[in-house]
């Protein structure tokens, strides 16, 4: 075994006994011992370095693939690392871009402005005057944030998953880790982590967001100076403004946070509805409010996708959620891949409706309560997690809590009513599906009428 | 069986004065002139229905020269225009972003050129 490989061992081994510890080495109740489970698994992933905490980062916004607890454990994942000295970053640049940074821009920071395990960003200005992909001019002295991947990290990451290979081979066969599908998992982060790592794929992302909601005076996505990115760079437009943690100081420079995380949620509906393309990793470090009172829109490292019958079925399960019908969400949710035997059906739309009373009847909603549970539930009854379907309900619990965190008395659902039930009324009015549905619906209203 | 007839007959009797009264009321709307609100909202319906009668002509006389197609109309000509629009914005978005990638991998070509300089 490797000497990585040993190290990982150790730090599994440890955290398996912390969990065991824990978890009064399974005596305790069953919720108990999986938040000891998830807890562990969040420090070994902050122990073991920048694959583990990707790794973690991505199950955090995949219900479909761990347990409640982990989602919600694995989202408080620490990404902090020291910085790397900014002579390693000059190089990368040169590297990269072909000439020291000096030379590339008017000014460039030494000191970083943000550090994680993958990434380093420093403030530099533009040297000559750049024309963005949406048509806007970003003079020459404009603000720009550069984003440079950390040297030796992609080696690290590729000598990492070379030893989860290994162990993954190993899974699949023993019986009751093989149902997980170690390999297939494993390929599958691999294919995010190899999309993360090539910072273009964020930069086309960002790009894409800015296009979509080019009519939305409300919404700021930094543009991308593509002369100055590549694979392991990515230079974008500064976001001046406040984070989330900060909100006092903006709303007394006047900004009216409230009105803006209505429309947060709006904007968030209108992605996954009317585009079909999500930032999936909406947290409020990725979020600031601008000196104008806009929303910044920043790190499009995990996008999510919608197809337009999804977009359909995820409306009809929004407004019938919001309504709090149990039946008719379940139902939308099969158009989504959710398959419910029909054996636990009744149980399962009790369940649903049992939730949807606690957690959504109530002023404010709690989403997230409401998600928690059904997911649970769900785990209950051994019913799959469609992965699209999971990574949706947990980017909808992350917007809940990014627009707590400016108001904490917004209500999602009731913020989402209108533009949900907006949608479905236009789709349930579109011409093709009156053509389809008005002979069935005048011969049920006729037979209703001659009962 | 007899009840279903006599609703069906009392619909029919609706539609037939519904269609007899919306007669009347485009011929006196017909014969009204611009601002003419003697009558207060009753002329304002007559009017209305008389403006309604008017283009519904047009869109027949409009369906009749298309051989049975719908022939653009005001609002369809408006319609189309932001459908062009929006294609026209969209693919110079399309444009605009291989730009973008052009322009990353000309930067990574001149950094290997630089490379194999130094």
């Amino acid at each position: 075994m490797s000497a990585r490989g040993r190290a990982i061992a150790a730090v599994a081994l440890r955290s398996g006994a912390s969990a065991a510890w824990r978890s009064g080495f399974g005596l305790r109740p069953r919720a108990e011992r999986r938040r000891a489970v998830a807890r562990a698994l969040r420090l070994a992933c902050e122990a073991l370095g920048p694959t583990f905490i990707k790794l973690g980062q991505l199950a955090s916004v995949r219900p479909d693939l761990v347990t409640p607890e982990m989602v919600f454990e694995l989202e408080r994942l620490q990404d902090r690392v020291p910085a790397v000295p900014v002579d390693a970053i000059r190089d990368v640049i040169r590297r990269e871009l072909g000439a020291a940074p000096e030379h590339l821009f008017a000014s460039f920071d030494p000191e970083p402005i943000a550090t994680a395990s993958i990434a380093q960003v420093h403030e530099a200005t533009l040297a000559a005057p750049y024309r963005c992909v949406n048509g806007r001019l970003l003079e020459a002295g404009a603000r720009v944030a550069v984003k440079v991947v950390r040297p030796g990290v992609a080696r690290l990451i590729a000598d990492d998953l070379a030893v989860a290979r290994r162990w993954a081979e190993r899974a699949e066969r023993i019986r009751w880790l093989a149902r997980w599908g170690p390999n297939a998992l494993l390929r599958e982060f691999e294919s995010s982590l190899a999309r993360e790592l090539d910072l273009r794929v964020e930069g086309r992302v960002g790009d894409r967001f800015a296009f979509d909601f080019a009519d939305d005076p409300l919404v700021m996505v930094p543009a991308v100076v593509w002369t100055h990115t590549t694979r392991s760079v990515l230079t974008s437009e500064f976001v001046d403004g406040w984070l989330l943690s900060e909100l006092g100081e903006a709303e007394r420079a006047g900004i009216d946070a409230r009105a803006l995380a209505t429309h947060g949620a709006e904007v968030f509906m209108r992605q996954v509805l009317v585009f079909g393309r999500y930032h999936a990793d909406l947290h409020p470090a990725n979020l600031i409010v601008t000196r104008d009172g806009r929303i910044g829109y920043i790190d499009f490292g995990i996008a999510g996708r919608t197809t337009p019958p999804q977009r359909q079925a995820i409306a009809q399960v929004l407004v019938a959620t919001a309504y709090g019908d149990a039946e008719r969400a379940l139902r939308a949710s099969r158009a989504l891949g959710l398959e419910v035997p029909e054996a636990v059906e009744p149980a399962l739309r009790s369940g649903v409706a049992r939730l949807m009373r606690a957690h959504l009847a109530r002023s404010p909603a709690d989403v997230r309560g409401f998600v928690t549970g059904f997911l649970g539930l769900l785990a209950e009854h051994r019913i799959a997690i469609p992965e699209g379907y999971g990574m949706l309900v947990k980017a909808l619990v992350t917007v809940e809590g990014v627009a707590r965190a400016i108001d904490p008395d917004i209500d999602l659902i009731e913020a989402s009513k209108p533009f949900t039930t907006r949608l479905v009324a236009a789709q349930l009015l579109r011409p093709e599906r009156l053509r389809e549905r008005l002979p069935a619906a005048l011969r049920a209203a006729l037979a209703e009428l001659m009962a | 069986m007899r009840d279903v007839l006599r609703f069906l007959a009392a619909w029919a009797l609706v539609h037939e004065s519904a269609d007899e009264g919306w007669r009347a009321a485009v011929t006196r709307g017909a014969g009204l002139s611009p601002g003419d609100l003697e009558r207060g909202p009753d002329d304002f319906v007559d009017g209305l229905a008389a403006l309604v009668d008017a283009e519904k002509e047009r869109l027949k006389r409009d369906l009749a020269a298309d051989g049975g197609g719908v022939a653009p109309t005001e609002g369809a000509s408006d319609r189309r225009d932001a459908d062009l629009t929006a294609a026209l914005e969209a693919v110079r978005f399309d444009l605009a972003e291989l730009r973008g990638r052009i322009e990353s991998l000309q930067t990574s070509v001149d950094a290997l050129h630089a490379e194999r300089d130094d």
